[in-house]
């Protein structure tokens, strides 16, 4: 990356390698799309207003036929022969078609019979030219020259049936409607390759960028390889810099999970310990002892919800998908509500219901409600109200009248540890992992967890799960 | 009582045995699993308390291999959430488990519960052929032994608990509550499916033996061994 880098600072290394340089490629193609509409103008302005197109008469072609023209005019002085004579002489008649253009049309003579869509008459603006060679849809012409006969002036042309229009002729032959629609293709076709050769790259770049930002850390801008002009090394910058987030998040997140693996074995002990000094205690110590266990017992819960956030978070956790009635769940999950509600003097109200059975880890749903109503209940000025509703999806909402939370820290809410403010005690028993839980269950059941915050006052959490029938 | 604890953590060894030793067992502690296979098929042990993570060989292979040979009471110590680990140990026959970092009261009472069961043959001794029939099975209180067609179905501890229990009721629900109570000593917790483990374990060994299906799940509250055909 850096050395491309450099090579872009020494001043007009483009002129080396222009492909490298955007700049070029913009200026290439701009140039090539005005070049293409300058030849598209000159295209149509050149439109004839008949189907023949001429042009000056030279060399051993012009010749010849003022040879010719000489010979007949010859022959008729000479030999006495009419004009239809001389041309019907095989010597002439077996070479090319000739044809003698009289003022009056029917005095007109060709040396042979053209072929049925020659149209000859076409012809007749030319005859005060110089000779010329006539391009016409079917055929080509030369001439004319002018051959006194005593039966008249007569303008000789030769007549080429088999010679097909040059292409460039040919274009300029065709319809009016099909040249200003090739013009039109034309355009489009390039200025469309060229956006699209600019804005492909950005897109991609646009797509990884709200991909990565949605917390999408695998997602990489879609750059060709070899692409090594400015976009081109964007590209692989900003790749580069999304491995080293994920890579960065990833060990950081590691690191926790590790951590909190590695604290079990000695809170184990502890635990032990503790058990076998209660044993053997006087009553004083008891309480004291009864503190460390609740202690080890806190610890315990948060590395329990430490380590089962990364494996959510990571995905490793392996769903156990069993048949539940949604209502089961909920209720196992309202009877304990309800419990702790009372205990605060909270009331918890539930409307609507959910008779259906879906696939799901069901340990999961009830922790990630369990998690959800216990914050609503910590919080809850009064009442927490939960709304079921069944529609194409299960929609669960659980609302509180506490005080809710500021609207920057809605989304920051269901990050591990995060605390709205400071003054919040750690005494509530929470471990601050128990919307981050929710979450990530949910999101593991390809459902979604948001959170607002109600009109009057108070939190609002709405999970919607989609229903899962088969396994 | 002899108790063979298998686990790495020598630290956590010695303060169980002693905690153990307390409450009237003997406890073996090896900390790695060759060891502790080669123990537990040398000697007869009331009970192993098997830890998954093991050097050389791990829990499960331990229990697997164990198993082949003997019916010797298992219970796992796995690492709490981990789901799968519980889930595996249950299907290769471990009697029960018990989620690390654990309360020492708490394994005390799965101890018990699973311990109590040898003093119960102790106490009957030879007495009587208590004998329970129902259809083609046959349970042997007294021998703690389980026949299908005549034929000795080879049941862990837990396992034949549970059929015993499922057969002295047969006709009737059973809830996982009381199985759970009954057998494994402790309340069931909510969404475990250690009981579904056991009783999928036992239908699958009679199924070796006759393909009629004898135990009924009811859904959402226990199971019940049907009686007549």
């Amino acid at each position: 990356m850096s050395l491309s880098a450099e090579s872009k600072n020494t001043g007009l290394a483009w002129l080396k390698h222009p492909k490298d340089f955007l700049f070029f490629k913009i200026f290439v193609w701009f140039w090539l799309t005005v070049i293409g509409t300058i030849t598209a103008l000159v295209f149509l302005s050149n439109i004839a207003t008949n189907q023949v197109s001429t042009e000056e008469l030279r060399g051993p072609m012009k010749k010849n036929l003022e040879y010719t023209a000489k010979s007949i005019e010859r022959s008729a002085i000479k030999h006495k022969k009419t004009a239809a004579e001389i041309l019907n002489h095989p010597r002439l008649a077996k070479r090319k078609l000739l044809y003698l253009n009289s003022d009056q049309a029917e005095n007109s003579l060709t040396s042979r019979l053209p072929a049925d869509d020659v149209d000859l008459n076409i012809l007749n603006f030319t005859k005060t030219m110089s000779p010329q060679v006539i391009f016409t849809e079917t055929y080509q012409a030369f001439g004319p020259v002018k051959v006194n006969l005593p039966e008249g002036t007569f303008y000789l042309y030769e007549i080429d049936e088999s010679h097909p229009a040059p292409f460039l002729i040919r274009l300029k032959l065709m319809p009016i409607w099909l040249k200003t629609t090739i013009a039109l293709l034309a355009s489009l076709t390039l200025s469309f390759i060229f956006s699209r050769n600019l804005i492909a790259p950005i897109n991609h770049l646009k797509q990884a960028a709200i991909k990565l930002s949605k917390g999408d850390l695998t997602a990489r801008a879609n750059i060709n390889e070899n692409r090594r002009d400015e976009l081109g090394i964007l590209g692989r910058d900003f790749n580069s810099m999304a491995s080293q987030i994920e890579q960065l998040v990833t060990a950081q997140k590691r690191l926790l999970a590790d951590i909190s693996h590695e604290l079990r074995s000695p809170l184990t002990r502890l635990k032990m310990a503790t058990g076998l000094a209660q044993m053997q205690a006087s009553d004083a110590n008891q309480t004291y002892l009864e503190r460390i266990e609740k202690e080890a017992n806190q610890l315990d819960k948060m590395i329990a919800d430490v380590l089962q956030v990364s494996r959510l978070e990571a995905k490793s956790q392996t769903l156990s998908l069993h048949k539940q009635s949604m209502q089961v769940i909920i209720n196992h999950v309202l009877n304990d509500a309800q419990f702790e509600a009372k205990q605060c003097n909270k009331t918890l109200q539930v409307e609507g219901e959910l008779n259906l059975d879906i696939y799901c880890d069901e340990s999961l749903i009830a922790s990630a409600l369990e998690n959800v109503l216990r914050n609503a209940i910590k919080y809850a000025e009064h009442t927490i109200t939960i709304k079921l509703a069944l529609t194409e999806t299960i929609n669960i909402e659980i609302n509180d009248d506490g005080p809710g939370v500021e609207p920057a820290n809605l989304t920051r809410l269901c990050e591990p540890f995060f605390r709205q403010s400071d003054a919040r005690d750690r005494t509530s028993g929470g471990t601050g992992l128990g919307l981050a839980i929710a979450k990530n269950a949910i999101t593991a059941h390809a459902g979604n967890l948001t959170l607002h915050n109600q009109k009057q006052s108070g939190l609002s959490v709405k999970i919607v799960l989609p229903i899962k029938k088969q396994q | 009582m002899k108790l063979l604890m298998i686990d790495d953590d020598t630290g956590l060894c010695e303060l169980l045995s002693e905690y153990l030793t307390a409450q009237g067992y003997t406890v073996e502690c090896v900390h790695d699993g060759e060891q502790g296979l080669k123990k537990a098929l040398e000697h007869e042990y009331a009970l192993i308390l098997l830890d998954v993570m093991l050097p050389k060989l791990d829990g499960f292979e331990v229990l697997k291999q164990l198993r082949q040979k003997k019916l010797t009471p298992v219970i796992m110590l796995t690492a709490k959430g981990e789901d799968f680990d519980r889930i595996f140990g249950l299907e290769l026959g471990a009697d029960d488990y018990i989620p690390k970092p654990f309360n020492h009261r708490e394994l005390l009472a799965r101890v018990k519960a699973i311990t109590r069961r040898i003093e119960h043959i102790a106490s009957l001794g030879n007495t009587s052929s208590n004998k329970l029939t129902v259809n083609n099975i046959i349970i042997n209180l007294a021998a703690r032994e389980a026949y299908v067609d005549n034929n000795e179905l080879s049941l862990t501890g837990t396992e034949y608990e549970v059929l015993a229990l499922l057969v002295k009721n047969a006709g009737e629900v059973v809830s996982k509550e009381q199985i759970s109570e009954e057998v494994l000593g402790r309340r069931l917790a909510s969404f475990d499916r250690s009981i579904d483990m056991h009783v999928s374990n036992i239908r699958k060994k009679i199924a070796e033996y006759n393909s009629s299906e004898r135990i009924k799940t009811m859904r959402g509250t226990g199971y019940v061994f049907i009686r007549g055909e």
